[in-house]
């Protein structure tokens, strides 16, 4: 057994060396699938490198290059990234000068939120759900499938009192505010998951700390915890994502100053009375993937790998 | 073994369940200082309960452990000094080889160079010195084995409980491993508590053997003391392979003989303190049955089914309804056809007479 990893598959490609086992007849197969499912992302990417009048024309441009002669010449558009520029900064008034969008806040804001929201209900989380695994209560299931009852309510029906409570303890607009209800939200999720894994973990290894000398704490820090790290990377980027796209609570809850780039996006659309501008639009969405789009590809190894390691034997 | 060595551990009336299962009942025996001491019994007879309890992982309800004189039933599992491999060997599957075996010593605060040496010493003993940065998960069945061995040795424990080590370890590797406990086990001259529901491990390395049933220790003995004077029909049918024939029947009137469906068996002598007619349970081990010679007037009976074992062969014979098995050296089993008509003798001064109705023996 080799532990030699190639820069590509450190960096986090997977290898690819896989194709002899399923054959490239069923790999094709897998591929069109996966490409369909890309599509609309790359339609999203190349609009948002097209020049802006080129969005909506007829017939669609589809390329920025012709890739080798494949592509006519009517459907190849030349890359700018003009697009991205304008995110942050542009004439916003006729004949006025480039003005700040704000966006690089709404980005700050999205990413202080989502992360600080989801890992704050990562560690509750993760100790709530050591917990149940771990120490039953008296009617244990029936306390987490409470838990769980949050999560079945559409967020359109709890918002109003929500928005009442925040107005009347003064969290409206707060960072502290949008994180907190964030972080409870997660929760129900995060200690489900969290709990599956736990429950997956032989005991017996606890014990054999115990036996080595170790106290509670120590047998949660260091025995438990290390073998649910797959399971924390994967409550982390589900959570994130959930997190990161959530509109609804975000158009209600945040402020000026702590908007998130979802709201933000819908605003930049709809105002001005000049129409959707789409290649705009397009570049927005772009930047907005890239963050969740790196931790998702980031902790890929993690979210892949299996939970138990094999080496207890069942 | 009397009782002026030293005990290294004591059990007294010791019982615990959970919810509605009892899963020890007043279990109580002693380990010598050194001793080898095996707990045997099928499955769920509360061998792990017990060593889970020697170790401090769960707290009895009633009774006291006792651990070199001092009590320890309600103390933490902290300096016991009580060392255990699990039947699933839980290895921390997080760690390499080096850092399982070093576990111990960290939580016990021990100088670095101090864990060094010692990891290295461990894993040269037990031939894992080219492992040393492997996960467990890389390790085969006997290395994760020796792994899960190595961390409870190293601390250098005074009582070392090992719970079936051996049964999630192929045939050939388990005969290896017997070896190699017993090897450790002069070597350091550990008190060892073992459990185990197969037979053979008991009998090949425990020094003294507790069989167990339904939460409780039945006999405690060496090896041929079990073999030799099981207290009653439980050890009996558990000790010694293959298992000792029972034919049941009753007493007959002057206690000299059982009334049996294959007819009367006379006792050696008369047995005292029993009454007649009264139902009993006759053992005799397969090494004392034997085909009747020339002249000789044995049991008609049918041979039923052959089973070559190599050097010998177990014979089942049939007579008046009940099956027999019987050992025979292989040169005296060929040439035997299922089907055959035969005489067999069964020896009366190996008899192992038992109440049918406590099962307790008579004689």
């Amino acid at each position: 057994m080799t532990d030699r990893v190639s820069f590509w598959e450190w960096i986090g490609f997977r290898s690819v060396g896989g194709i002899a086992e399923a054959g490239w007849g069923r790999t094709l197969v897998v591929a069109v699938v996966s490409f369909i499912y890309f599509l609309p992302v790359l339609f999203i990417i190349f609009t948002a490198i097209k020049p802006q009048g080129l969005a909506l024309s007829v017939p669609p441009t589809l390329s920025p290059t012709s890739f080798f002669g494949l592509i006519p010449d009517q459907f190849v558009f030349t890359p700018t990234l003009d697009n991205f520029a304008s995110v942050f900064s542009r004439v916003m008034t006729a004949g006025g000068q480039p003005e700040s969008t704000g966006f690089d806040r709404f980005f700050f804001n999205s990413i202080v939120i989502a992360s600080a929201s989801v890992l704050l209900a990562l560690v509750i989380g993760t100790l709530a759900a050591y917990g149940f695994s771990r120490y039953p209560l008296k009617g244990n299931d029936t306390y987490l499938f409470v838990i769980l009852t949050t999560r079945m309510l559409p967020a359109i029906v709890v918002i109003i009192p929500v928005i009442l409570m925040f107005r009347a303890v003064g969290l409206s607009g707060s960072y502290l505010g949008i994180i907190m209800l964030y972080a409870a939200f997660n929760l129900a999720f995060t200690v489900w998951m969290m709990k599956s894994f736990f429950d997956e973990l032989s005991t017996d290894v606890e014990d054999a700390a115990r036996i080595d000398g170790s106290s509670e704490i120590k047998v949660f820090f260091k025995i438990c915890l290390p073998q649910v790290v797959a399971g924390l990377a994967a409550t982390f980027v589900f959570g994130l994502i959930l997190t990161w796209n959530e509109f609804l609570f975000a158009l209600l809850l945040t402020g000026p100053d702590t908007r998130t780039v979802p709201v933000a996006m819908n605003q930049a659309v709809s105002s001005g009375g000049r129409g959707t501008d789409w290649t705009l639009l397009a570049a927005i969405e772009t930047l907005f993937l890239v963050p969740v789009f790196l931790a998702t590809f980031f902790l890929q190894d993690h979210l892949l790998r299996g939970v138990t390691f094999g080496t207890v034997r069942k | 073994m009397g009782q002026s060595e030293k005990s290294a551990l004591r059990l007294t009336n010791v019982s615990k369940s959970y919810g509605r299962v009892r899963a020890l009942e007043n279990l109580s025996f002693r380990v010598a200082e050194g001793r080898f001491f095996v707990l045997f019994g099928p499955s769920s007879v509360g061998k792990t309960t017990t060593l889970r309890t020697i170790a401090g992982l769960i707290a009895p309800e009633r009774g006291h452990v006792e651990i070199f004189g001092k009590d320890w039933t309600h103390e933490p599992i902290a300096g016991r000094g009580v060392s255990m491999v699990f039947q699933s060997f839980a290895l921390y599957p997080h760690l390499t080889v080096y850092d399982n075996l070093a576990y111990p010593l960290i939580e016990e605060k021990r100088p670095r160079e101090e864990i060094d040496r010692r990891v290295k010493e461990t894993a040269t003993m037990l031939r894992l010195d080219t492992k040393i940065n492997r996960k467990p998960n890389t390790l085969s069945g006997g290395e994760q084995q020796r792994v899960a061995l190595g961390r409870s040795l190293i601390r250098r424990p005074r009582i070392l409980l090992l719970d079936e080590p051996l049964t999630n370890l192929d045939a050939k590797l388990r005969h290896d491993m017997r070896a190699e406990l017993k090897r450790l086990h002069r070597q350091f001259g550990l008190t060892i508590v073992y459990a185990t529901p197969d037979e053979l491990e008991a009998l090949s390395m425990g020094e003294e053997i507790a069989v167990m049933r339904d939460g409780g220790v039945v006999q405690i003995g060496t090896p041929d003391e079990l073999f030799e004077a099981p207290c009653d029909l439980y050890v009996a049918s558990k000790i010694g392979s293959p298992h000792m024939n029972m034919i049941k029947g009753k007493l007959a009137t002057d206690n000299a003989a059982l009334e049996s469906a294959i007819g009367p068996l006379p006792f050696v002598k008369k047995l005292q303190a029993a009454e007649a007619g009264e139902a009993a349970v006759v053992g005799i081990r397969p090494s004392d049955v034997r085909f009747a010679g020339k002249g000789e007037q044995g049991l008609k009976a049918n041979i039923a089914m052959l089973e070559p074992l190599g050097d010998v062969t177990i014979v089942s014979v049939e007579t008046g309804g009940e099956t027999l098995r019987m050992v025979l050296p292989e040169s005296a089993a060929s040439g035997l056809q299922p089907g055959q008509q035969a005489a067999v003798i069964l020896d009366p001064s190996k008899f192992y007479i038992f109440r049918a109705s406590s099962g307790r023996t008579m004689a």
